[in-house]
C-alpha cells in the first residue's frame, strides 16, 4: 500500500509540474510571440526606420566623404546651397543663404562670389555652447562660422580630402602652409585653441566676412564649380565650440563622433555598434520659421511631369520636414536586411541580387510586390565604372605608341558590358559610351562610342595593326601577357574580373589577374606598378569637370598623386579640359566636351564600363522619394503613414504557432516519460 | 640549362610520377610485408582505392599537356596555349551564362543554349561546365594535398627523428621549436604566411606545409626515442656504424608505416584546409575551394543555383571520404597496435 501510494505521489507530482511547464510556456505564447524589433509605443509616431552595414570612421564634415557618413552629416548640418529635390538634371538652390551667390569678376583676373546668410539661424542645442556662456545651449549661426570651417579644411592636421577644390580660394594654400610653419615653430601657438589660431593669422585671406551675415568667397582663378562645393557638408557652419569641447577627454566624445551642425535633424543616439537615431531639431530655420518659405524648408511645387504622375507634387508649398525621427539600425547581412524590408520593419530597400527575380519582373515590379504595395524607383546613379590603361606602362602606355593605342582599341572592342550587367548585375546599368554619366551636363544619350561598339573581327584586325597577330606577341612567340590588378580577392570579384580575362582571351591576349587587398592596390597605383585595372568614380557634384578631370594630367597618379590612375597625358586634351573647366555651360562648353570625347575614342585610356542604376523599393505608406543620384539624404522630404505601416506589420508578420504547439506537444510525450522515471529512480 | 616551358615540365613531373607509382608498385611486389599488406589493403577497402584511383587518373589526364590541335572555330583558347586531355574534351562548352544540369535554355532568359543537353551539371555565372571545373579541380586538390605532405613529411621527419635519435641540445632547440610554432594560432599564420609569399599554389602548399609539419614531428620524436633502445640499433653502434647510417638504415624504414599513415591522414586535412584558406579569399585558383567560395551566395538566389556547390561539394567529400578510408585501412594494416587478422 505504502508503495504504491508513494507511485501515486510521484505521480501527483509529475503532474503538477507538467502542468507548470505548459502554463509557462503557453503563457509566453499569445503575448510574447511577435518579430517586431521596436516597442509597440512608436507605432503610431512618423518614425523612418533605415538600416547600415558599417558606421562612418568620421562625422567631421570637414573629413567626412562617403555615402554612409553623408546620411547623417547630409541630415544634421545644413548649407548655404542645397539640389532642388525634384528638378533634373540637378538645380542649385539657396539653402541657409538668402539667394544663390552674386558672382563678381575683379579686375586682375579673380573671381568674387558673396553669400547672404539667413539672420536668426541656430545651431541646434547643444552643452558645448555652454563654453562661450555658461548655462548657453545655442547661438546664432553667423559668417565667421563657415569661415572657421574652410580655415580647418585647409590646416593639414584636420586631413581634410578635398583640400584640392578649395585651394581655388585666394590664399588658401598659403594660409595652410603659414599654419603648419608658425606651428612647428611656436609651440605655444599650437597648444592654443584652433579657432584662435587661424584667428590670429587673419584667416584664409580669400575668404573674408564683411558683416556677420556676408561671406565672401575670393577665387584667384575662374572656378565656377565651387558653387557645387557650398552644397556639400564640407563647407557648413561649424562652431568653433564644438571643435573644442569635443576633444575626447573627460568623457566626452570626440568631434568625429558627435555632430552640432544647423541641419533638419540632430543626432540624437549613436551608437557605431547597433544604431542611431536623427530627431527633428527644433532650432531648424525651417521649424522656427514656417512663414520666410525658404526653398530648402519649402516642399517644392516645381517639377517633372513623372513627379506629378507620382504624387510627388501633392505637398507642394508644405512646411518640411514631415518626419519626426529616423531610426537606423545596424544589419550587417543583406538577405536579412531585404526580410526586414519584407515583413515592413524597413521602410525602403534596395533590391538584393539574390531576390531580383523575384522582386522584378520584365522590368517591373513582380505581381507579389505590387499585391503587397511596394513601389519601385529607378535612377542612373551619376557614376562611372571603367577599365583603365597605365600610360607609364611600356606595352600598353604611351612609349609604345600606335602600336599600343591599337591595342587599347582592340581590347576595348570586346567587352560586351550589356552581356556583364545581364550575368553579374541582373541588368542594371546603362553601358558607358563616355565618363560622363546620365543627368550631368555635356551627357548624350544618343551618342555612340565607336570604340565601344563590340566588335571581334574588327579588334582581330586591330590587332594585327598593332603588330600582335592572334594575340602572338612577336618577341617571345606566344600569348601577349598582360596584368590585371583588381583590389577584390573575393571568389565573386575574380569571377566577375574573369568575364574580362575570357572576352581578351578572343583576341589571344592571355591577362593575368594579379588580385591585391585595397591598400596595396592603392600602393601599385601610386607606383605606377600596374598595367591594366579597374576602378570607378561617383560624383561629387553634376557638373563634367568632376569626371574629366580624371583624365588631366595635372591629376596623374604616379606624378601627382592625383585620381588620374592611368596617367594619361594628352596635350589637347588638357588644354580643352583647362578651358572647359572654367567655362559656364554653353554651345562653346559642349563643344569642348565633344572634342574631349574625340580624344578618348581615339586614345582609349579607359574602357568605358557602365553607369550603375539604382532600384530602390519603398512601401506604400512611404511618400515623396525620389533618388538624388549624388550623396544627399532627403529625410526632411519623406513622409509616411504610421497607422497603416503597423496594421501590414501585424498582417504580414501574423505569427504561425501551430509549429510550436506540434513542438510542445512532441516534447511533453518526450519529457514527461522521463521526469516520471527519474521522480521513480530516486524513490 | 635549357629553359623548359611550365607544361612541359607538368609532363616530365607525371611521368616520373608514373615511373615512380611503377616502381613502388614493384618493390610492394617483391617485399613480403608490403605485399600481404597491399593485399589487405585491398580487400578491405577495395571500393576506397577504386574511388582514389579514379581522382589520381584524372589528375594525370589534367596534367598532361601538348600545344596545338585547336580547332579553329574555338575562340575562348589563347594561341599557341598548352591544354589537358581534360581541357580538350570539353573544348567550345562554354555557355553566356547559368545553365541547368541538362538543359537546353539558359537559366536566366531563356535563350537557347550553344550546347544543349550536354552540361550534365550545369554551367556557372560566366557558362563554363561545371563538371569541367570540377574535373580540374581535382588535379589542385591532389596538388595541395601531395605538394604540401612532400614539404611537410620530410621537414617533420628531418627534426622528429633528429631531436629523437640525437636528443641533447638539438632535441632542446627542437622542442622550443615545436613549442613555439603550437602556440601560435594556425589559421593566422597561415593567413600571415599567405599574405607574405603572395597568393598563388606554390606559397599555399609552403604555408601549409610549414605549419603542419608539427604532429608528425612530435610522433617521429617519440618513435625514434624509442627505436635507438632497441638492440639492434645498439649492436650496429657497438660495430662502428656511423649515426646517420644509423638513422638511414635502421631507424627511418622502422618509421615507414608511420610515414604511409600520416601522409594519407594529412592528404585529406590539407584539401579541406584549403577550402576554409578559399573562403578567407586566399585559396588556390580552381580549386574546388573556389568553387564553393564562388556558390555560397548563389544558394540565396530565387531560383536557387544548386548544382555548382553540390558538384564541388561531392567531389571534395568523394576524395576526402576515399582518401581517409584508405588511411584507415593502412593503419590498420601496418600499425603493429592495430594489426589485425582480415575478415
Amino acid at each position: 500500500m505504502r508503495a504504491r501510494s508513494e507511485a501515486e505521489g510521484a505521480g501527483g507530482r509529475v503532474g503538477l509540474l507538467s502542468l507548470v511547464i505548459v502554463c509557462f510556456v503557453m503563457s509566453a505564447f499569445p503575448s510574447g510571440c511577435s518579430n517586431n524589433p521596436y516597442p509597440p509605443t512608436r507605432e503610431g509616431e512618423k518614425v523612418l526606420y533605415s538600416s547600415f552595414v558599417d558606421a562612418p570612421r568620421t562625422l567631421d564634415p570637414a573629413r567626412a566623404y562617403n555615402t554612409r557618413a553623408h546620411a547623417i552629416t547630409g541630415a544634421v548640418y545644413d548649407t548655404l546651397l542645397k539640389y532642388h529635390f525634384l528638378k533634373r538634371p540637378l538645380e542649385l538652390i539657396p539653402g541657409l543663404a538668402v539667394s544663390l551667390p552674386e558672382k563678381t569678376e575683379l579686375p586682375d583676373g579673380r573671381v568674387r562670389y558673396r553669400f547672404e546668410l539667413r539672420r536668426d539661424l541656430l545651431f541646434a542645442d547643444d552643452a558645448c555652447f555652454g563654453l562661450d556662456r555658461p548655462g548657453q545651449r545655442t547661438r546664432e549661426v553667423v559668417a565667421a562660422d563657415i569661415a572657421f570651417q574652410l580655415a580647418r579644411i585647409a590646416d593639414a592636421e584636420v586631413g581634410s580630402p578635398v583640400i584640392e577644390p578649395f585651394s581655388n580660394i585666394d590664399g588658401f594654400q598659403e594660409f595652410s602652409r603659414a599654419l603648419t610653419a608658425r606651428r612647428e615653430a611656436d609651440p605655444g601657438f599650437a597648444a592654443r585653441p584652433v579657432h584662435e589660431q587661424y584667428a590670429e593669422l587673419g584667416g584664409i585671406p580669400g575668404v573674408r566676412t564683411p558683416s556677420s551675415h556676408v561671406l565672401d568667397v575670393i577665387l584667384h582663378r575662374p572656378y565656377p564649380q565651387i558653387r557645387y562645393w557650398f552644397a556639400m557638408e564640407f563647407s557648413t557652419p561649424v562652431p568653433w565650440e564644438a571643435v573644442e569641447y569635443y576633444d575626447g577627454r573627460g568623457g566626452r566624445p570626440r568631434f568625429d563622433d558627435h555632430p552640432v551642425g544647423t541641419g533638419p535633424y540632430v543626432l540624437s543616439e549613436y551608437s557605431k555598434r547597433s544604431r542611431y537615431v536623427l530627431e527633428r531639431s527644433k532650432n531648424w530655420y525651417g521649424v522656427r520659421h514656417p512663414e520666410w518659405k525658404a526653398p530648402a524648408a519649402t516642399y517644392p511645387s516645381e517639377g517633372e511631369e513623372e513627379d506629378r504622375l507620382a504624387g510627388r507634387l501633392d505637398y507642394a508649398g508644405r512646411t518640411l520636414p514631415f518626419i519626426d525621427r529616423v531610426e537606423v539600425r545596424r544589419e550587417k547581412e543583406s538577405i536579412p536586411r531585404f526580410n526586414k524590408f519584407l515583413q515592413g520593419y524597413y521602410d525602403a530597400s534596395g533590391i538584393i541580387k539574390e531576390s531580383f527575380d523575384k522582386v522584378v519582373q520584365e522590368d517591373a515590379l513582380s505581381p507579389e510586390m505590387k499585391a503587397r504595395g511596394i513601389a519601385l524607383e529607378k535612377a542612373v546613379s551619376p557614376d562611372v565604372f571603367y577599365i583603365g590603361f597605365n600610360f607609364d606602362d611600356p606595352v600598353v602606355g604611351r612609349a609604345g605608341g600606335e602600336r599600343s593605342r591599337k591595342l587599347r582599341q582592340a581590347m576595348s572592342r570586346v567587352i560586351d558590358v550589356e552581356e556583364f550587367t545581364r550575368v553579374f548585375n541582373n541588368g542594371r546599368g546603362v553601358p558607358a559610351q563616355s565618363p560622363i554619366p546620365p543627368g550631368i551636363y555635356g551627357y548624350d544619350p544618343d551618342y555612340e562610342n565607336p570604340a565601344r561598339r563590340v566588335d571581334l573581327e574588327r579588334a582581330k584586325q586591330l590587332m594585327v595593326e598593332a603588330g600582335y597577330p592572334g594575340g602572338i606577341d612577336p618577341e617571345t612567340g606566344e600569348a601577349l601577357r598582360l596584368t590585371f590588378d583588381s583590389a577584390d580577392t573575393s571568389s565573386a570579384g575574380l569571377t566577375k574580373v574573369q568575364f574580362y580575362v575570357s572576352a581578351w582571351k578572343r583576341l589571344g591576349i592571355d591577362v593575368r589577374v594579379e588580385a591585391t587587398n585595397y591598400n596595396q592596390f592603392l600602393e601599385k597605383l601610386r607606383n605606377g606598378a600596374h598595367q591594366v585595372f579597374e576602378s570607378g568614380w561617383v560624383a561629387d557634384y553634376p557638373d563634367p569637370e568632376n569626371f574629366l578631370f580624371l583624365l588631366w594630367s595635372q591629376m596623374g597618379k604616379s606624378k601627382f598623386g592625383g585620381p588620374n590612375a592611368t596617367n594619361f597625358s594628352n596635350a589637347r586634351f588638357d588644354e580643352l579640359f583647362v578651358s572647359m573647366k572654367t567655362r559656364e555651360n554653353g554651345p562653346r562648353r559642349m563643344a569642348e566636351i565633344r572634342e574631349m570625347l574625340r580624344i578618348l575614342e581615339h586614345e582609349r585610356p579607359w574602357i568605358e564600363l557602365f553607369h550603375r542604376e539604382e532600384y530602390s523599393l519603398y512601401h506604400g505608406w512611404v511618400r515623396n522619394v525620389k533618388p538624388m543620384g549624388i550623396s544627399m539624404p532627403t529625410y526632411q522630404y519623406r513622409d509616411l503613414d504610421p497607422v497603416l505601416r503597423a496594421q501590414r506589420r501585424r498582417e504580414w508578420n501574423e505569427p504561425i504557432v501551430w509549429p510550436a504547439w506540434v513542438l510542445l506537444g512532441a516534447a511533453v510525450l518526450v519529457v514527461l516519460p522521463g521526469i516520471r522515471t527519474y521522480l521513480k529512480e530516486r524513490q | 640549362m635549357m629553359d623548359l616551358e611550365p607544361h612541359v615540365i607538368s609532363n616530365l613531373v607525371t611521368g616520373a610520377l608514373l615511373v615512380g607509382i611503377a616502381l613502388i608498385a614493384r618493390s610492394v611486389r617483391r617485399q613480403r610485408l608490403w605485399r600481404e599488406a597491399a593485399t589487405q589493403l585491398w580487400r578491405r577497402r577495395r571500393i576506397a582505392i577504386l574511388v582514389v584511383g579514379v581522382y589520381l587518373a584524372i589528375g594525370l589526364l589534367d596534367s598532361i599537356a601538348w600545344k596545338g590541335g585547336v580547332p579553329e572555330d574555338v575562340v575562348d583558347v589563347l594561341p599557341n596555349a598548352p591544354l589537358t586531355l581534360i581541357d580538350r574534351a570539353f573544348l567550345g562548352s562554354r555557355e553566356a551564362s547559368y545553365s541547368a544540369p541538362f538543359a537546353d535554355v539558359e537559366f536566366y532568359g531563356g535563350d537557347p543554349l550553344r550546347n544543349p543537353g550536354s552540361h550534365p551539371l550545369g554551367t556557372d555565372i560566366l557558362g563554363r561546365d561545371v563538371l569541367y571545373l570540377s574535373l580540374k579541380g581535382a588535379r589542385v586538390a591532389l596538388l595541395i594535398g601531395g605538394l604540401t605532405s612532400l614539404i611537410a613529411i620530410p621537414l617533420a621527419l628531418f627534426f622528429g627523428v633528429g631531436a629523437g635519435y640525437f636528443g641533447g641540445r638539438f632535441d632542446d632547440g627542437v622542442f622550443f621549436l615545436i613549442s613555439t610554432l603550437a602556440s601560435m594560432p594556425g589559421l593566422l599564420l597561415l593567413i600571415a604566411l599567405i599574405m607574405a609569399m603572395g597568393r598563388g599554389t606554390v606559397s599555399v602548399c609552403v604555408a601549409l606545409g610549414v605549419t603542419s609539419w608539427v604532429g608528425f614531428c612530435r610522433l617521429s620524436r617519440a618513435e625514434t626515442l624509442k627505436l635507438r633502445e632497441l638492440d639492434y640499433v645498439a649492436a650496429a653502434r657497438a660495430l662502428g656504424v656511423t649515426e646517420i647510417r644509423i638513422v638511414l638504415r635502421h631507424i627511418l624504414p622502422n618509421l615507414a608505416h608511420l610515414i604511409v599513415i600520416t601522409f594519407v591522414l594529412m592528404f585529406s586535412g590539407l584539401v579541406l584546409s584549403e577550402v576554409v584558406l578559399s573562403w578567407l579569399g586566399i585559396g588556390v585558383d580552381g580549386s574546388w575551394g573556389q568553387m564553393i567560395d564562388s556558390a555560397r551566395n548563389e544558394l540565396s538566389r530565387e531560383p536557387i543555383i544548386w548544382w555548382n556547390i553540390a558538384a564541388a561539394g561531392t567531389a571534395l567529400f568523394g576524395l576526402v571520404l576515399a582518401v581517409n578510408s584508405v588511411g584507415d585501412a593502412i593503419r590498420d594494416v601496418l600499425d603493429p597496435r592495430t594489426l589485425k587478422e582480415a575478415p
